[in-house]
This record gives structure tokens, C-alpha cells and sequence, in this order.
């Protein structure tokens, strides 16, 4: 059910990915998370439309960290920084982290080659039920996005997903 | 560091004097790498940012394009700190030059279809301009054609925004078609008529498009008198 992605930059970092509905705890989770007792990013699934938002968060966030370029505190946060279209800290919080009456959660997990332990330490904390990764278009909210990333007609033309992982990687520049 | 360690083991493409085109995976999906390095007779604090300043440039203007609907490559991932920009391969796709060559060498059915191509390249560009883009090096290379997934229509995705920057001078402009038009003209010989389609298609397209084409003959006109002289 989970999704792990060997990343070419890193290869000594995988990232998984575990998707979970029906959760009952976000509130607990993200008081988690805020203390940096869970060692995740504990991200809102309706704010993205595949994975491969998180995958390219997270290999960011990875690179970022080894030129000591982070514009966060943890590699944790910086994922969820990095799906932001601004580059307002606060915002990418609010918009992209888990907060308290949330019922879907995305956990994106960075670790090294064999931690399945880590793993299953980490999902056995949410009091939810994990669905396959490959549902993830079931929980995207399109209009949402389209409206927090102010994607046009025009542009939306090549493909929504596109134009949010081109904004997502521009950001810097624009 | 990482980047140069996976360009290492990638498929070199293409080997220039300013920089290199790799292909390789990225996070599972085909994408072709860009990296630029800094010539070597600047000054090399200066040259680094340059080369910084360059490769931020070329994102900029693939973002903008994407911006107004203008396909280019998606951009994945930048590493800034060598100068790579990570980008979306555009699978079975080939440029444009190519698509001509082989237009012309086949049959009369393809008349229509180059036609119809620079009827499209003046629309795109037109948009492209209308936004103050200006691309720099405009050849038949750097645009490549893909058949669009849902129809058999042809998409023409633009390529290689490297030497690109932002104005909104008809001059800019003027000289950008003029690249183009010498480059169109020395890689398919007697193509004058296909050329003048596309011009037509610009004008018609660009709310702007006159004095562009004014500046356009203006800059012909220096070329063939530096040429007389020279
Ligand atoms: N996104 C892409 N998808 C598929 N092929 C590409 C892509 N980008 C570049 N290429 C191929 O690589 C070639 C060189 O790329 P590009 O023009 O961007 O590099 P360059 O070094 O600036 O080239 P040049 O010096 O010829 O202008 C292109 O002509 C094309 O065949
Ligand atoms: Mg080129």
C-alpha cells in the first residue's frame, strides 16, 4: 500500500508515501508533529494531485538541506514548504499541513534503504485507515488547487498537474 | 554533489560550448538535465554569476511561456548551486527541423501539414512575444513537435530558453524573427514562401505585430548592407 520512491540525487534516501482516510487523531498528530515528535511530514491530500508533488517536495527539501539552503527549520517542514506556491512559511502550514478536524492525511516518510520499522512505527499512530497511494486522485480537491496556485484556463490547458509542479519548482524565480 | 554525480552515469545528448543536455530518470519520470558551466576566460566569481544569473533567466522564461499557455518543458527541479535545470523529455517528439527535412523529401500530402506548421509557429510565437519574451535564439532546433495525446493535431513545444530574456521592444522582437528567418532560410533552402506564411500567421496573431514586422525589415535591411561592406 505504501508507495517508496529510490530518489537519483540521494540514493541513500527513499521516500514513502502512505495515505491514509477515516483518521481521528489529526488534531493529536499535528501537536505531534509541531514538537517534532513524529519524524514525517504529515501533509493535507487534497491540496495535491499525485504524489509526485511529494516526491519533488521532498527531494528539494533533501537537496536544500545538504547546501544548508533549508528555508525552514526541519527537512520535515521544508517538504511541506516546497508544495507551497509562495514562499510565505506560514501559509504553506496552513494550506498544505494536517490540521485539526482533517479526516485524510498524506505521510511522506524520508529514511534510508531498510526502515520498515520506522515505517510502521510511524503508521501505527494514526487511528485511520490506509488506502492505497493509487487512490490519491479520490481526495484531490482540483478547484482548490487551481485557485490557490492561480492556475488559468490558458495554462491548465497543458495539464493542471503540470502547471503546479512547474510553480512549485519556478517559485524561487518568479 | 549529487547532480554531477547522476550526469556521470546519464546519456550525454548533446555537447556544447557553454553547457551540456543529459537524459536520464527523475523520480521515475524521463526528463533531460541542462547544465551550464561558465566559460573560462571570465573572472570566475563573476563567471559564476553569470552562469547563476543565466540559468535563473532560462527558468524564468519557461515559467512565464507556461504562464500564458505557450507549451515548453516542464521544469521538475533547479540546482542552482551547479547551474542544472531538471526538465520534463518531450517523448516521441522531434524538432521541427527535422519535421521539415522530411516533409519536403515525401509527397504533396505534406504541403498542407508544413503549412499548417508555420501557420502555427507564427501563432505561437505572437503569444510568445505578446508576453515580452523574447527567446534569443530562435532556430528550427530548439522546437519540437509532438502529435497532442487526444488528437492527431500537432503541438509545438519550444525549447532551449537559454539565451532568453524579458522586453517589450519591438527592436527585441524584430531581431528575434530576423534570427530565425536566417536560420529557417540557410536550413531549408527555398523555403522563402513557407517562411512568409509564418510572418503572416505573427502579424495576424500579435496585437503588436506591426511595428515588429517594421523593425524586422529594418534590421534585414543593416544585414544586407553590413554583408555589401563586410
Ligand atoms: N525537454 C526536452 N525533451 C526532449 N528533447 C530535448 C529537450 N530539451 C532538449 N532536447 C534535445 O536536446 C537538444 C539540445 O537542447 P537545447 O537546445 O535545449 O540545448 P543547447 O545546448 O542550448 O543547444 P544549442 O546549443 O544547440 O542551442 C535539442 O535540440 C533537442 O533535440
Ligand atoms: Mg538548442
Amino acid at each position: 500500500m505504501h508507495f517508496t520512491q529510490k530518489l537519483e540525487l540521494f540514493p541513500e534516501q527513499h521516500v514513502t508515501q502512505m495515505l491514509f482516510k477515516d483518521v481521528n487523531n489529526a488534531a493529536e498528530l499535528r501537536q505531534d508533529a509541531v514538537e517534532g515528535n513524529i519524524h514525517a511530514a504529515l501533509i493535507n491530500p487534497t491540496m495535491l494531485l499525485s504524489p509526485f508533488q511529494a516526491l519533488l517536495a521532498a527531494n528539494k527539501a533533501i537537496h536544500s538541506q545538504s547546501i544548508g539552503k533549508m528555508k525552514t527549520r526541519s527537512l520535515n517542514s521544508e517538504i511541506i514548504f516546497n508544495l507551497s506556491p509562495t514562499n510565505n512559511i506560514s501559509e504553506a502550514f496552513k494550506r498544505f499541513g494536517i490540521s485539526h478536524q482533517d479526516r485524510s492525511l498524506l505521510v511522506v516518510v524520508v529514511h534510508s534503504r531498510d526502515d520498515s520499522e520506522v515505517l510502521s512505527h510511524i503508521a501505527i499512530r494514526v487511528d485511520g485507515q490506509e488506502v492505497p497511494v493509487e487512490e490519491f486522485s479520490s481526495f484531490s480537491d482540483p478547484a482548490k488547487i487551481r485557485k490557490l496556485y492561480k492556475v488559468s484556463p490558458q495554462e491548465e490547458s497543458g495539464g493542471l498537474l503540470d502547471a503546479v509542479v512547474c510553480r512549485m519548482a519556478t517559485k524561487d524565480v518568479m | 554533489m549529487a547532480t554531477l554525480q547522476l550526469l556521470r552515469g546519464a546519456e550525454m545528448l548533446k555537447q556544447g560550448a557553454e553547457g551540456r543536455v543529459y537524459r536520464a530518470e527523475f523520480l521515475g519520470k524521463p526528463a533531460v538535465i541542462k547544465q551550464r558551466f561558465p566559460k573560462r576566460y571570465r573572472h570566475p566569481e563573476l563567471d559564476e554569476k553569470l552562469t547563476h544569473r543565466r540559468t535563473m533567466q532560462e527558468v524564468r522564461s519557461i515559467a512565464r511561456c507556461r504562464r500564458a499557455g505557450i507549451s515548453t518543458p516542464v521544469v521538475y527541479f533547479v540546482d542552482y548551486s551547479c547551474s542544472c535545470i531538471f526538465l520534463e523529455e518531450i517523448v516521441d517528439s522531434q524538432t521541427v527541423r527535422d519535421f521539415i527535412a522530411s516533409a519536403r523529401r515525401s509527397s504533396s500530402r505534406s504541403d498542407q501539414e508544413l503549412q499548417r506548421l508555420a501557420e502555427l509557429t507564427g501563432r505561437i510565437l505572437a503569444k510568445m512575444h505578446d508576453e515580452d519574451v523574447i527567446h534569443g535564439d530562435l532556430t528550427t532546433s530548439n522546437m519540437l513537435l509532438r502529435r497532442s495525446a487526444d488528437s492527431s493535431e500537432l503541438e509545438l513545444v519550444l525549447i532551449d530558453f537559454g539565451l532568453s530574456y524579458i522586453s517589450a521592444l519591438a527592436e527585441d522582437k524584430g531581431v528575434d524573427l530576423y534570427v530565425l528567418e536566417k536560420a529557417f532560410l540557410s536550413t531549408h533552402p527555398n523555403t522563402e514562401p513557407l517562411f512568409q506564411q509564418l510572418l503572416g500567421s505573427y502579424s495576424a496573431s500579435s496585437k503588436k505585430s506591426s511595428a515588429v514586422i517594421k523593425k524586422l525589415e529594418e534590421v534585414r535591411l543593416r544585414g544586407r548592407k553590413r554583408s555589401m561592406v563586410g
